[in-house]
């Protein structure tokens, strides 16, 4: 470092020579150079004071335009529900073929307390109990004190009730938008829509999941955001759906039976029109399943599609369809229908232990319902061949109908396939379907030979399955079934103007050990019409009905599930448009009323 | 120095100090706190109780206490300094064990029949403090360690105690008001560089250690600073403040509702109203144009401070005035940029507008040593 010599010797030389003091001249220099270094802090301190107004003024006028920016605009008060808006109409809407809600979402509150906010617990609980009186009092309150700090109440509240809770005004009571699936037919096609039930709930929202039926399975469909607002539109018909439920239900109480269902079949595009299984429940407040007993007895369980049963005779019109088809017999070929007829140790015989002789026809064999004839019939086609042709029709599968339910009802198929399974068979015993494998089976019959898969969605494309039988075959066959309404076992189905073809099945319910019940049936009419232009087919089961005239019992379809069939298409065949057809009686059943 | 060394004989004596006032500074005061009086009174809904009146009595008091410091030598004032430093240092230390608890926070002392909050005397007391050490110490030896040590020291240890009670908006004026003198008095830029470097580590530090038992701040405090980052993402809680205040800006307009006619704070609907958010309501009655008066007011003042301190030769009125100057802008800016949404929401009240007895008169106090170094300046 430099330094300013202390006593400049010029200055004080010539101090002395003036004979001045130096160190007042020194003194002089001291405060010279203090001044210097002050006015240097000086200089400083005002360059920063500088730097320091300009960053000031910097920060004056990013505030002074942050006012103007603030004052030219107009924000937006925030919003209590926005977070919640968001779920709604999320899951999709179900509809009839025609447009008709089935299922739709509304928009409901949930109920949850936060007792840390609670003002009074004690009175909150006692005046909850007032308006909801499900709940505990004690209950309540002991949660309300235990210290949690969160608890659901209820999980959907009318707009009454939450008016009611919002009375109480205690600030740890608290509501929660959601929505929540509303089937406003009640228990109309319970059984199809299934149910829903909250999955991941949340205080501003909650998610609806399916449970059963088609809500299930179609949930992913349903829950897709980008499908929110697009209805899926069901092949029910909600008119005719109301019909077949209400005669099918006066039916099954007149038959004294436990249980009905019914499947209506469009058969060209195999829509189900109408799908009804009873007793059933309400979907908006589907019940628990059933802890003990028979499930297959719950009203949650679908007998039409869940339900596999023995078919009984219904099958017989398979066996004569595959003969006419494969060219061994024509609708007039006499059979042997002697019976009992004996295959090994076993004895086959008719119902009420009729014998219809040696020379019995193939028409005769359906009309009459001859066990021995199908069985015979089903012996000339050959195991194998019958095989085949019932998985053809798709009896050795589940059904493709969209319910969650219905790929685990599997009919029940004999594992090993002897002659004599070919004979039981023939005339449906041994092998155990569902009422809609029954549906489509005979749609493919009467709809000209094609294949018919059903559906619960409507479809306005009409699809032709592979090939079944030849035409002719399925009109011969309808020709038959025709017979047994207006000479046969089904004469009590004969509906005038709908020409109804059709066929009864009776099978006695298995034992649980093993063997059959005589006194407990499952009454089958499986039939399509009008029989002129087949358009529809309705399967139509009774379980355990019984028909009581005098002191006489009868269990058989023709007493039972016929006439309460007959019922249903009289009542929806003008539903579905058609038009009765008058028939030219023949002359031979003209009988002269005089004399 | 002495006091010796100030040029006595040019300084005003008696009575004629009054004419060596900067007037203009005391009517620009008397004007914003004027404003003040008038949203008081229409935020209580046209009355004078119960905040307009004592305001103005405050007030009043706190313009003859301008007055008489006003009339006392800066020397002698600076040879307080340490005495005033020393006081408050106690007087902090005294709040923290003996201090009434308000909102969560230690801050007022109750003394006989005066409440004062020592944090707010501190803040006067340390730029008073700062100005005078460096006043003593030679320009030369500014930028020395040991002799930048000794200040930071001054400023850090009332910080803390501040920080402690806890009041982080208090704490952050006296670290910006403190450093601001230190950069005036030519503090080497380099020291500030590490200080802002270290700073943004201590931030850094300070969420990483969130949620961990031995985090540094409140929670609130996290709060604060999350909701800063974005107040709408939880409106009705703690971004309510900052939303509210926002919307009463906005529907404030150019040229505001009009005196008494703003709802967002007659509603209720704005916390802290007649406090820290006083600002809302002048923006939302009287618009841009109110606002920005008060802004132009502000501006006035600071600038008044910064004009006397180039004027003046002596140092520490220099750095006194330039301290000051500083205090009273971080006072203002950060209360502006919390209200409108520009900076955390920390407990700073508007300097003459919010309510509240110890901030007016520790403002008044400090610019009475404003006027004095003003009136006793060498010439």
């Amino acid at each position: 470092m430099t330094r300013i010599p202390l006593r400049p010797l010029a200055r004080i030389l010539s101090a002395r020579a003036r004979g001045e003091n130096p160190d007042t001249i020194e003194r002089e220099n001291i405060r010279l150079r203090q001044k210097q270094t002050h006015d240097r802090a000086r200089a400083r301190a005002q360059g920063r004071l500088l730097l320091l107004g300009v960053a000031f003024t910097m920060a004056f006028t990013s505030i002074g335009a942050r006012m103007g920016m603030m004052a030219a605009t107009m924000p937006t008060e925030p919003r209590n529900a926005s977070s919640g808006a968001q779920i709604e109409a999320q899951r999709a809407d179900l509809t009839d073929r025609n447009g008709r809600i089935l299922a739709t979402n509304i928009l409901t509150h949930s109920l949850y307390a936060q007792p840390k906010d609670m003002v009074d617990p004690a009175r909150v609980a006692h005046e909850l109990v007032g308006i909801f009186p499900d709940l505990d009092e004690k209950q309540l309150l002991a949660r309300f004190t235990d210290g949690r700090s969160f608890l659901w109440i209820k999980k959907k509240l009318s707009p009454e009730q939450m008016q009611q809770v919002h009375d109480i005004g205690d600030p740890g009571l608290l509501f929660g938008p959601r929505e929540m699936r509303l089937y406003p037919n009640g228990r109309l096609a319970a059984h199809v829509l299934g149910g829903t039930s909250f999955g991941a709930e949340g205080v501003n929202s909650a998610e609806v999941i399916g449970t059963a039926g088609i809500e299930k399975a179609l949930d992913a469909r349903l829950r897709d955001p980008a499908n929110a607002g697009k209805p899926v539109a069901l092949s029910l018909d909600l008119t005719v759906q109301a019909t077949v439920q209400e005669v099918l239900e006066g039916g099954m109480k007149m038959m004294q039976a436990k249980g009905a269902a019914a499947v209506l079949l469009d058969i060209r595009t195999g829509e189900v029109l109408s799908l009804v299984s009873l007793p059933d429940f309400d979907p908006n407040d589907r019940p628990q399943p059933m802890v003990k007993g028979d499930p297959a007895d719950s009203p949650l369980f679908n007998r039409a599609v869940q339900g596999v049963y023995e078919l009984g005779s219904t099958f017989k019109i398979f066996a004569a369809a595959q003969a006419l088809d494969l060219g061994l017999v024509n609708p007039e070929t006499m059979i042997d229908a002697d019976a009992p007829m004996i295959w090994g140790k076993f004895k086959i015989k008719e119902f009420e232990n009729h014998n219809y002789g040696p020379l019995l026809s193939v028409r005769n064999m359906i009309v009459k319902s001859s066990n021995v004839g199908a069985a015979r019939l089903a012996l000339m086609i050959g195991g194998v061949r019958q095989q085949a042709f019932l998985k053809s029709l798709g009896f050795f599968d589940p059904t493709p109908v969209e319910l969650i339910e219905a790929p685990y009802a599997k009919p029940l198929v004999p594992s090993r396939w002897p002659d004599i399974t070919t004979i039981t068979t023939a005339y449906g015993h041994g092998i155990s379907a569902s009422p809609m494998h029954l549906a489509a089976a005979y749609a493919t019959i009467a709809n000209g030979g094609t294949l018919v898969r059903p559906t619960l969605l409507k479809s306005d494309v009409v699809e032709n399955g592979p090939r079944i039988i030849s035409p002719k075959t399925s009109q011969e066959a309808v020709a038959m079934l025709r017979g047994v309404v207006t000479e046969g076992t089904a004469s009590l189905g004969d509906v005038p103007g709908y020409s109804v073809a059709g066929k009864t099945g009776t099978a006695d319910k298995p034992k649980k050990g093993g063997g059959y019940y005589h006194d407990k049936v499952v009454n089958t009419f499986a039939c399509t019409f009008p029989s002129t232009n087949p358009k529809y087919v309705l399967i139509l089961t009774l379980d355990e009905p019984m028909e009581i005239v005098g002191s006489q019992v009868r269990r058989t379809a023709g007493w039972t599930a016929v006439p309460v069939a007959a019922e249903v298409i009289r009542r929806v065949a003008p539903l579905l448009g058609l038009r009765p057809e008058v028939e030219t009686a023949s002359a031979t059943e003209v009988t002269l009323a005089s004399n | 120095m002495s006091f010796l060394e100030y040029q006595v004989k040019t300084v005003p004596t008696g009575i004629r100090k009054l004419f060596y006032l900067n007037w203009g500074l005391v009517l620009v005061l008397i004007a914003v706190a004027s404003m003040g009086f008038l949203m008081l009174y229409s935020i209580a809904g046209g009355s004078m109780e119960p905040w307009a009146e004592p305001q103005i009595k405050r007030f009043a008091v706190g313009l003859l206490v301008m007055l008489v410091i006003a009339f006392i030598p800066i020397w002698f004032i600076r040879n307080m300094a340490g005495v005033a430093y020393g006081l408050s240092m106690l007087l902090l230390l005294a709040v923290e064990f003996f201090g009434q608890v308000g909102k969560g926070a230690q801050r007022w002392l109750e003394v006989g029949p005066i409440v004062i909050q020592p944090s707010e005397l501190m803040k006067v007391a340390l730029v008073m403090m700062l100005a005078a050490y460096y006043d003593w110490l030679d320009p030369k030896k500014v930028s020395r360690p040991l002799w930048v040590l000794l200040p930071v020291l001054l400023i850090v240890s009332p910080t803390v105690l501040v920080l402690m009670q806890p009041n982080l908006g208090t704490s952050l004026m006296l670290l910006m008001g403190g450093a601001a003198v230190m950069f005036a008095a030519g503090v080497s830029f380099w020291y500030f560089a590490v200080v802002i470097g270290l700073g943004v580590g201590a931030v850094a530090g300070v969420f990483m250690t969130r949620g961990t038992p031995w985090q540094f701040l409140h929670d609130y405090q996290y709060t604060r600073i999350d909701t800063f980052l974005d107040p709408t993402s939880d409106p009705l809680g703690a971004g309510y403040n900052i939303i509210q205040a926002q919307i009463a800006l906005g529907s404030g307009g150019w040229s505001g509702k009009g005196f008494m006619q703003g709802t967002q704070s007659r509603l209720n609907f704005l916390p802290e109203k007649h406090t820290d958010f006083i600002f809302t309501t002048l923006a939302e009655e009287f618009g841009f144009v109110g606002a920005f008066s008060l802004l132009l007011l502000y501006g006035l003042i600071i600038f008044f401070c910064f004009a006397a301190a180039l004027q003046n030769k002596d140092r520490f009125s220099q750095l006194l005035l330039i301290g000051i100057g500083c205090t009273f802008f971080f006072y203002l800016a950060v209360n502006l940029s919390m209200v409108m949404g520009m900076a955390p929401v920390v407990g700073v009240p508007l300097p003459f507008l919010s309510y509240g007895g110890s901030a007016t008169l520790v403002l008044m106090l400090a610019f009475g040593a404003v006027q004095s170094a003003i009136v006793h300046r060498p010439r």
